[in-house]
């Protein structure tokens, strides 16, 4: 069959009343899912799975992929207006996208949002379209040696986003990393930190962790200080994002999608370290890299880009080998296996119009997301003109509802709770929250990694210097390590020469 | 004297008549079962496959909940501490109901603490190396073993891929199969095949149905499936071929239990409920096509095959010192 007739064969798959309307059903509860602080894209995917058994293949998944892309983008509207990430890819988007929302810019960062997730979309789309294979060669490269140079590497976006002090940052990393040691040890199966209590054998729950650290200091601020507020307002206004400020934007989105890409073809990162990396490298390259923090729209970009730009991406390991590139593909292969689809090299030859139709259907699905989205941040904008009073206990309870229904476990409720106050000492302590949550990912992923090259091994640790990705990584944490202690040096000679003048 | 006889008398009465109603008139709300295992994995497929004819057989709707973490154990103590009265039951994996407790002494329950009602699905478990390994057969693989240097991946200590591995080498001959080869555990089932995709490991040991994909792509090479009978689409001999009978208790189930205390009303109305469910047409056809068998058993079929396996891995563990403790 030759490219057209395979592009006929998908269209006529797709081109049909019911597919579009799966796709944008698909998109809309996925955004609100999203938008639904502790509702995560994950759990919207995992509840509408059961309903797709009963659909035509391809309506199905159209469905499914319509909630992923929402669900990723939903996320964002209340990491901006609410400091609560919808769902974790979001938590990038929180550092600038709340700081802006204080100022009375929720408009300008909603549709900042909007436009670069949508146009992070249409990239990673055409990536899947275009470089799958490629770059599903390229991911199987990626052994247990070279996701620990990765994962090393990423790091390194501790230093972007730990604000004023990189030793605070730190310590936030730190807790981050003792929190994720918890639950049963990968290579001996033995229980870590578990107290005997069954409930922690599987780890703090992700989704708990984040919206403890996240939603609830800023409750508990509210209830310690319930008049801190009065006097500022938080009137959206009429500020809309301006194509100039996309056009300033445009090389960070750009750059935030293509980490994205890369990251989202290596099966199991996901979507929240790309956002982070996106965002630390538009940081590094900003002019006003101090902006960063207190409300930078380009932070805003790259972050909802580098966790948009996976969406696409995370379908190429899927159909390309088979395997699921995140947790949320690992649910979408679900519905493949009910229909009787196997997902793989030779889907490309037996189903060929199957894929060629997922394709179409993946296009489009970036124009119902900009459609849809915009309603959205039309309807959701509002939430930030509600009085505090009033929208933090219902916020509260959405984060309890949330949370319980992750798994069905009331423990979790009460580890939201706990880190709740973690979160609130961290806050007042001035201690940043993102350093915490990048190291409560990534340091699993580090340590199984190291641990898995150690076996591999026999344990000489030359196999983490075995190829060229390797090499590649090592030096470029290197460079970052060394840049990073330059800036921290040059900064402290300032504030001791600052420091002289001042007493001169 | 005689009113308080009368009395304790009517009491015993009313007791009596309060427990066979409750039996009786079971179920009168809807059943929560939960799903020790994530959304879109095999139990979660199997048992939401089963949830609408089994939910037309029972007549009230089934909750299905995803209670995941540490194995299916979190799930699995869920109900182990739920109260007996047939409202909270589990979908129950070989994983979590076989092998773990033969591997785990730190689990927080035992085979004991839960009532089987039925075994409904066999997967059988199939062993696979990358196509372009150079190992063509269970004897190549055995042969490279003994030189050393070979690793197999797993969904995780204590899952059924870890031991299948392992029982399929020590069966094949190999003496110490836990020195002689190397286990590099991975997080979850895709993450164990992609680790033989992309040769972080040599070969796995697993569900025929997490492997189908990969053997019909060309990607993964299949080189023994531990059934009597041959699997569709799997090019390889069987454990009865090649004159291994003792793997054919290697294999993978689905099936349904209570807390310890179901009473036997309830567990006989769960035989019957699903005697009529898995007559299911669309059940079995879906279930099929994806390499299941559907085997019903009984409440008491199901408790000594279960027990059965659990002695054959127990013994395995023992043997080999592969007991988690701690």
């Amino acid at each position: 069959m030759s490219f057209v007739d395979s592009l006929l064969a998908g269209l006529s798959l797709v081109g049909n009343f019911e597919s579009f309307l799966a796709l944008a059903i698909g998109v809309a509860i996925g955004v609100i899912g999203g938008a639904i602080p502790g509702l995560s894209a994950t759990m919207a995917v995992a509840l509408t799975l059961p309903f797709t058994f009963t659909m035509q293949p391809i309506t199905g998944i159209l469905l499914l992929l319509g909630v992923y892309k929402g669900g990723i983008f939903g996320g964002s509207i209340p990491a901006i207006l609410i400091k609560t990430p919808g769902t974790p890819a979001s938590s990038a988007t929180v550092l600038d996208g709340y700081p802006l929302a204080e100022k009375g810019q929720a408009g300008k960062a909603l549709g900042m949002a909007l436009w670069a997730s949508c146009t992070a979309d249409v990239i990673s789309n055409l990536s899947l379209i275009l470089f799958a294979g490629w770059l599903a060669s390229f991911a199987l490269s990626f052994g247990p040696p070279e996701f620990f140079t990765l994962i090393l590497f990423s790091l390194t976006i501790i230093a972007g986003v730990s604000g004023e002090s990189l030793l605070r940052g730190a310590l936030s990393a730190m807790l981050g990393l003792l929190l994720a040691t918890i639950g049963l040890d990968l290579v001996y199966g033995t229980n870590r930190f578990t107290f005997g209590d069954p409930n922690m054998m599987g780890g703090l729950n992700f989704i708990a962790v984040l919206i403890g650290l996240f939603a609830i200091p800023e409750i508990l601020a509210m209830v310690w200080n319930p008049r801190s507020h009065e006097g500022t307002t938080r009137i959206i206004g009429k500020n809309w994002v301006t194509f100039s400020e996309y056009k300033k934007s445009f090389k960070s989105i750009v750059r935030g999608s293509f980490i994205g890409v890369f990251l989202g073809s290596i099966p199991g990162i996901g979507a929240a370290p790309s956002a982070f990396l996106s965002y630390s490298e538009a940081r590094r390259t900003s002019k006003n890299k101090e902006n960063f923090g207190k409300g930078e729209i380009e932070g805003v970009a790259a972050a909802e880009a580098g966790n948009n730009g996976v969406a696409g991406a995370t379908l190429i390991p899927l159909l390309a080998l088979g395997v699921p590139g995140d947790v949320i593909t690992a649910i979408i292969i679900g519905a493949f296996m009910i229909h009787g689809l196997q997902p793989g090299p030779m889907m490309f030859v037996l189903n060929v119009d199957i894929i060629y139709g997922l394709f179409i259907g993946l296009i489009v699905s970036s124009v119902f997301l900009f459609l849809l989205g915009s309603v959205a941040i039309r309807g959701f904008k509002y939430v930030a003109d509600i009085p505090r009073g009033v929208l933090f206990p219902a916020v509260l309870i959405l984060c309890v509802y949330g949370v319980f229904a992750v798994n069905n476990n009331i423990f979790d409720v009460g580890v939201m709770f706990a880190m709740g106050w973690v979160g609130f000492a961290m806050l007042r302590y001035r201690i940043p929250a993102a350093p915490f949550l990048i190291a409560f990912i990534l340091g699993p992923l580090l340590e199984d990694n190291f641990r898995q090259a150690m076996l591999m091994s026999g344990s000489s640790p030359a196999i983490l210097f075995r190829g060229p990705i390797t090499w590649f990584f090592w030096a470029v944490t290197a460079i970052t390590v060394v840049a990073i202690v330059h800036t921290g040096i040059r900064a402290t000679r300032k504030g001791l020469d600052q420091h002289k003048e001042n007493e001169e | 004297m005689k009113k308080l006889k009368l009395a304790m008398l009517g009491a015993a009465v009313l007791g009596f008549t309060a427990t066979t109603a409750l039996a009786d008139d079971y179920p009168q709300r809807p059943i929560n079962m939960v799903i020790p295992y994530g959304a879109g994995g095999a139990t979660d497929i199997s048992a939401r496959t089963i949830a609408e004819p089994l939910g037309n057989a029972v007549g009230k709707p089934l909750i299905m909940a995803n209670v995941t973490g540490a194995g299916g154990a979190t799930g699995s103590v869920a109900v182990q501490n739920a109260k007996g009265d047939g409202y909270t039951m589990l979908f129950a994996r070989v994983g979590s109901h076989s092998v773990n407790p033969a591997m785990k002494a730190t689990l927080p329950y035992t085979l004991d603490d839960f009532r089987f009602v039925t075994v409904y699905e066999i997967n059988p478990v199939a062993c696979a190396v990358r196509v372009d390994s150079g190992i063509d057969s269970m004897e190549d693989l055995v042969a490279k073993v003994n030189e050393g240097g070979v690793s197999y991946s797993s969904s995780g200590v204590g899952s059924l891929l870890h031991l299948a591995a392992v029982m399929v080498l020590k069966e094949f001959g190999v003496e110490n199969p836990l020195e002689k080869a190397t286990h590099i555990p991975q997080k979850g089932g895709g993450a164990a095949a992609t680790a033989v995709l992309n040769g972080t490991a040599a070969f796995l040991c697993t569900n025929s149905s997490a492997l189908a994909s990969f053997v019909s792509n060309g990607q993964l090479k299949p080189i023994l499936v531990t059934t009597a009978e041959p699997v569709a689409g799997f090019d390889a001999p069987t454990a009865a071929d090649l004159g291994k009978p003792a793997l054919h208790q290697l294999v993978g189930w689905t099936g349904i239990a209570g807390p310890d205390d179901l009473p036997d009303e309830v567990a006989k109305k769960w035989g019957d409920w699903m005697a009529t469910a898995t007559q299911d047409e669309k059940f079995r056809s879906t279930m099929e096509a994806r390499g299941s068998i559907i085997e019903l058993m009984n409440p008491e079929d199901a408790n000594v095959f279960i027990q059965g396996q659990y002695n054959t891995f127990r013994k395995l563990v023992d043997e080999l010192g592969m007991r988690i403790e701690g």
